[in-house]
C-alpha cells in the first residue's frame, strides 16, 4: 500500500526541507552555552528564506536527546552494584534502545513552560523507566506473551519470570527513587520552587501510572480480550486514554510543572497529550494491519490474529485515518498558545506520532 | 551463576552484644519503664493505631471503575481477619512510634504509615505469583493471584507502588508541618527500599536459594527482605517527626534490627506461614536453633541499646520503641479481635 495516511502528503513536505544534522560553522559557534538549540534554531530562521516551521532539524533534536536520556539512564541504574543479576535484567530492558518519544515529550514541555531543559533530565529518565516497566510486565506469559520486543528477546525470555516481574518492580521504584532524590537535579534550579514542583510531578506519575491511569487501561484491555463481544468504540478510546495516553500525559505534564509552567500552560499541554497519546494507539493499529513484522520489529497482525478490537477494524482503515488527522490538528491547536519557537520540538513530535512508519 | 558475586556488601546486622557496662547503664532505664509501665499499653497503643491505618488504607482505595482492579487491590491491603489473624501492620506502627518520639503530631506520620502496607502489600502479591513462591494462600485466605488470577496481581501490584506515593503526598500535612524538602526524602526512602537494592533484591537473593546457604547468606536475606523494610518504616517517622542526622540514624539502625529480630522470631515460633514473606528455605535450618536464639539476644540488645539513646530526652515517649523489642520476642498478646475492622 502506498500512502499510509491521508496526511501523507504533509509528511513528505516535513521531511523534504530538514536541515543537514551538521550546523554551519558560524551557527555552531553562536551555538555555544546551555541555550544551543534554541539560539541554533533562531539563527537558523533568521537567515532562512522557507517557512519557519520546516527549518526545525527534528532528526537532529531526537538524536540528541536520545544519546542525553540514554546518558541518565545508564547512571541511574547501578550496575555494578549486587544483586548483578537483577541489575542487568533491569538495564537490559531500559537500555535496548528505542526512540525516547516520552522523554523528549518531557524535556520540551520543560523548554516550553520556561524551564531549562536540564532540569527535566530527572522526570524525563523516570517516565522511560515506567514505561519500561510496564512493557516488561505486559510482555510477561500472564499477562500479553510476547517473546519479541524491538526485535529482540523480551526480558523474561532472557531472565526467566520472576526476574522479570522483580526488574519491573524495581525500575518502577527507582523511577520515583530517581525523580525524588535532590542529588538527580542540576543546582541551576529554583531554589524556592523546585522541591514544591517535584513533589507535585511525583503525585502527577504517580496518578498516572496508577489504578486510574495506566494499569486501569490495562485492565479494561485484558477483561476485553477475554470477551466475544466487539469492544464498542468508547471502551476502545478509554483503553487507549488510559493504557497508552496517561503516561505520555504524565510526561508532559509533569515537565511543565519543573519548567514552572502556568496553570493555563499545563492544562493545554495536557490536552495536547492526550490527543498525541490517543493519537498514538490509532497510528499502532494502523500500522499493525501495513506493516510488515520486520518493519515493526515486533509481530505483526498479532491484533488480527488474537481478535482485538482495533480501530481499523471498528471504522476500517480510511476513517482510521481520518480520526488520527482529527487528533493531530486538535494537538497542534493546544500548541498555537506557546511561543512557536519553544514549541516546534512539541509540534513535530506530534507530527512524528502521526507518520512514524513503526 | 555464582552466588558470592550476588551479595550485597552491606555491614550484616550482626550486632557485637552489648558491653556490660552499656547493659547496666539501660538497665535503670528498663526499670523506670517497667515501673511506668500501666501508664503504657502497647496493645492499647498498637490496637488504636491498627484501626486509624485500616482508615486511612479503605480511603484511599474506594471501589471504582475498573472494580476488578480495585477490589485486587483492596483484597491485597486490607485481608481483614482471616483464619490466622488480621494483619498486625507493624510497619506503620513503628513509623508513627518514630514520629511520636519526636513529639510530632501522628497525622504527620499516619499518610505514610498506611503508604508502607501499600508497599508491603505489592511486595506480597508479586511475591506470591506462581512465578515465584506460588504461595495458593496468605493469612488463611486466597491469594491475591489465587481469588483474582495472576494477569490482575500482576497489576494490582503495580498500582500498589504509584498509591503509596500519591497518598503519602496528598495527605501528608504540607509544607506545614512536613516541608516539602523532608516529603521528597520520604519519598526517595520509600522508593528506595522496595528497589533493586532492597526488598528486591532481597526476593532475588531468596529466589536465588541465599537462605539455604550459610548464616552470612541467611542473614542477608532477612536483612533485606525484612531488616529494610522496618529501617524505612522507623526512618520515615524519623524523617516526619523532624529528628536530627544523629536520631534518625538510631532510629535506623533500631527499626533494622527490630524487622530481623521480629521475621526470626516468627520462624522460630512456626514452621509455615502466618502473615509475611516465607524465606524459601528455613532460616532455622541453616541458623539452628541455638545460634537463631543467640542472634535474637543481640538483636534485642541492639534495638534496645538504640532506644536507650532516647530516653534522656524524651523520657516516657521511648517507651513504645522499648515495648516493641520485648513483643517481637514474647509476643505477649494477640492484636488479631481488634483489627477485625474491613
Amino acid at each position: 500500500m502506498a500512502a499510509f495516511h491521508p496526511l501523507v502528503a504533509s509528511r513528505v513536505r516535513l521531511a523534504a526541507p530538514l536541515l543537514p544534522v551538521a550546523a554551519p560553522a558560524a551557527v555552531v559557534v553562536a551555538a555555544a552555552g546551555p541555550s544551543f538549540h534554541q539560539r541554533r534554531f533562531s539563527a537558523i530562521v533568521a537567515a532562512a528564506t522557507a517557512p519557519a516551521a520546516t527549518e526545525f532539524d527534528f532528526k537532529a533534536y531526537m538524536g540528541e536527546r536520545a544519546v542525553a536520556v540514554n546518558g541518565a539512564l545508564d547512571a541511574a541504574v547501578p550496575a555494578g552494584e549486587p544483586p548483578a543479576t537483577l541489575h542487568e535484567a533491569m538495564r537490559y530492558a531500559l537500555l535496548a534502545g528505542g526512540k525516547r518519544v516520552r522523554p523528549a515529550l518531557c524535556l520540551a514541555a520543560c523548554v516550553v513552560s520556561g524551564g531549562r531543559e536540564a532540569w527535566a533530565m530527572a522526570p524525563a529518565a523516570a517516565v522511560e523507566m515506567v514505561h519500561t516497566m510496564s512493557l516488561v510486565h505486559d510482555d510477561l506469559p500472564c499477562m500479553d506473551d510476547d517473546d519479541l520486543r524491538r526485535g529482540k528477546p523480551t526480558c523474561h525470555v532472557m531472565f526467566g519470570e520472576p526476574i522479570a516481574v522483580l526488574a519491573g518492580d524495581a525500575l518502577l521504584a527507582l523511577a520515583f527513587q530517581h525523580m525524588a532524590s535532590v542529588d538527580s537535579y542540576p543546582p541551576d534550579v529554583d531554589p524556592a520552587k523546585h522541591t514544591a514542583r517535584v513533589v507535585r510531578a511525583i503525585g502527577e506519575l504517580a496518578r498516572c501510572i496508577g489504578s486510574e491511569g495506566l494499569v486501569a487501561g490495562q485492565v479494561v484491555d485484558l477483561e476485553m480480550t477475554g470477551s466475544t463481544e466487539p469492544v464498542p468504540l468508547d471502551r476502545l478510546e478509554y483503553i487507549h486514554l488510559h493504557k497508552t495516553a496517561a503516561l505520555l500525559e504524565a510526561s508532559v505534564v509533569i515537565g511543565a510543572i519543573i519548567g514552572g509552567g502556568s496553570e493555563e500552560q499545563i492544562e493545554r499541554l495536557r490536552k495536547y497529550a492526550r490527543s498525541i497519546g490517543l493519537l498514538f494507539q490509532v497510528v499502532d493499529d494502523i500500522l499493525d494491519v501495513t506493516k510488515s513484522s520486520e518493519e515493526l520489529g515486533k509481530t505483526a497482525g498479532k491484533d488480527l490474529a488474537s481478535d482485538k478490537t482495533t480501530y481499523p477494524k471498528l471504522l476500517g482503515l480510511e476513517k482510521s485515518r481520518e480520526f488520527a488527522e482529527k487528533l493531530l490538528s486538535d494537538a497542534k491547536e493546544q500548541l498555537a498558545y506557546f511561543e512557536k519557537e519553544k514549541a516546534a520540538p512539541l509540534l513535530y513530535l506530534a507530527n512524528y506520532i502521526a507518520y512514524r512508519q513503526n | 551463576m555464582a552466588l558470592s558475586s550476588l551479595f550485597v556488601s552491606l555491614p550484616i546486622p550482626l550486632p557485637k552484644l552489648p558491653s556490660t557496662s552499656k547493659s547496666s547503664r539501660f538497665l535503670p532505664i528498663r526499670a523506670s519503664a517497667a515501673a511506668a509501665a500501666p501508664s503504657f499499653d502497647l496493645r492499647r497503643y498498637w490496637t488504636s493505631l491498627i484501626s486509624e491505618v485500616e482508615g486511612e488504607l479503605d480511603a484511599a482505595m474506594p471501589i471504582r471503575p475498573p472494580e476488578s482492579i480495585h477490589n485486587a487491590m483492596r483484597h491485597a491491603v486490607l485481608p481483614g481477619a482471616g483464619k490466622e489473624g488480621a494483619a498486625k501492620r507493624a510497619p506503620p506502627v513503628l513509623c508513627v512510634a518514630a514520629c511520636e518520639l519526636l513529639g510530632a503530631p501522628r497525622a504527620a506520620a499516619l499518610p505514610t504509615a498506611a503508604a508502607l502496607e501499600m508497599l508491603h502489600g505489592a511486595s506480597l502479591v508479586h511475591d506470591d505469583l506462581p512465578c515465584f513462591d506460588a504461595a495458593p494462600t496468605r493469612r488463611g485466605r486466597p491469594s491475591t493471584h489465587a481469588a483474582y488470577g495472576t494477569d490482575m496481581a500482576v497489576l494490582a501490584g503495580d498500582a500498589l507502588f504509584p498509591l503509596a506515593y500519591t497518598h503519602v503526598i496528598s495527605r501528608t500535612p504540607s509544607p506545614d508541618p512536613v516541608s516539602h524538602a523532608v516529603l521528597l526524602r520520604v519519598l526517595a526512602e520509600l522508593a528506595r527500599t522496595v528497589g533493586s537494592t532492597g526488598m528486591a533484591a532481597g526476593q532475588f537473593l531468596d529466589l536465588a536459594g541465599a537462605s539455604a546457604l550459610g548464616e552470612a547468606e541467611v542473614m542477608q536475606v532477612l536483612t533485606k527482605k525484612f531488616g529494610e523494610m522496618a529501617e524505612c518504616s522507623a526512618a520515615c517517622g524519623a524523617m516526619l517527626g523532624g529528628a536530627g542526622p544523629d536520631e534518625e540514624a538510631a532510629l535506623r539502625r533500631y527499626g533494622r534490627a527490630i524487622g530481623v529480630l521480629y521475621e526470626l522470631v516468627d520462624d522460630m515460633r512456626s514452621a509455615s506461614g502466618n502473615g509475611k514473606m516465607r524465606s524459601n528455605a528455613s532460616v532455622l535450618r541453616a541458623l539452628g536453633m541455638d545460634r537463631a536464639l543467640g542472634i535474637v539476644e543481640e538483636l534485642k540488645a541492639q534495638a534496645k541499646t538504640e532506644a536507650d539513646r532516647f530516653g534522656d530526652k524524651y523520657g516516657d515517649r521511648v517507651l513504645p520503641l522499648y515495648s516493641f523489642v520485648d513483643y517481637a520476642v514474647e509476643r505477649s498478646f494477640e492484636l488479631q479481635d481488634s483489627a477485625a475492622k474491613p
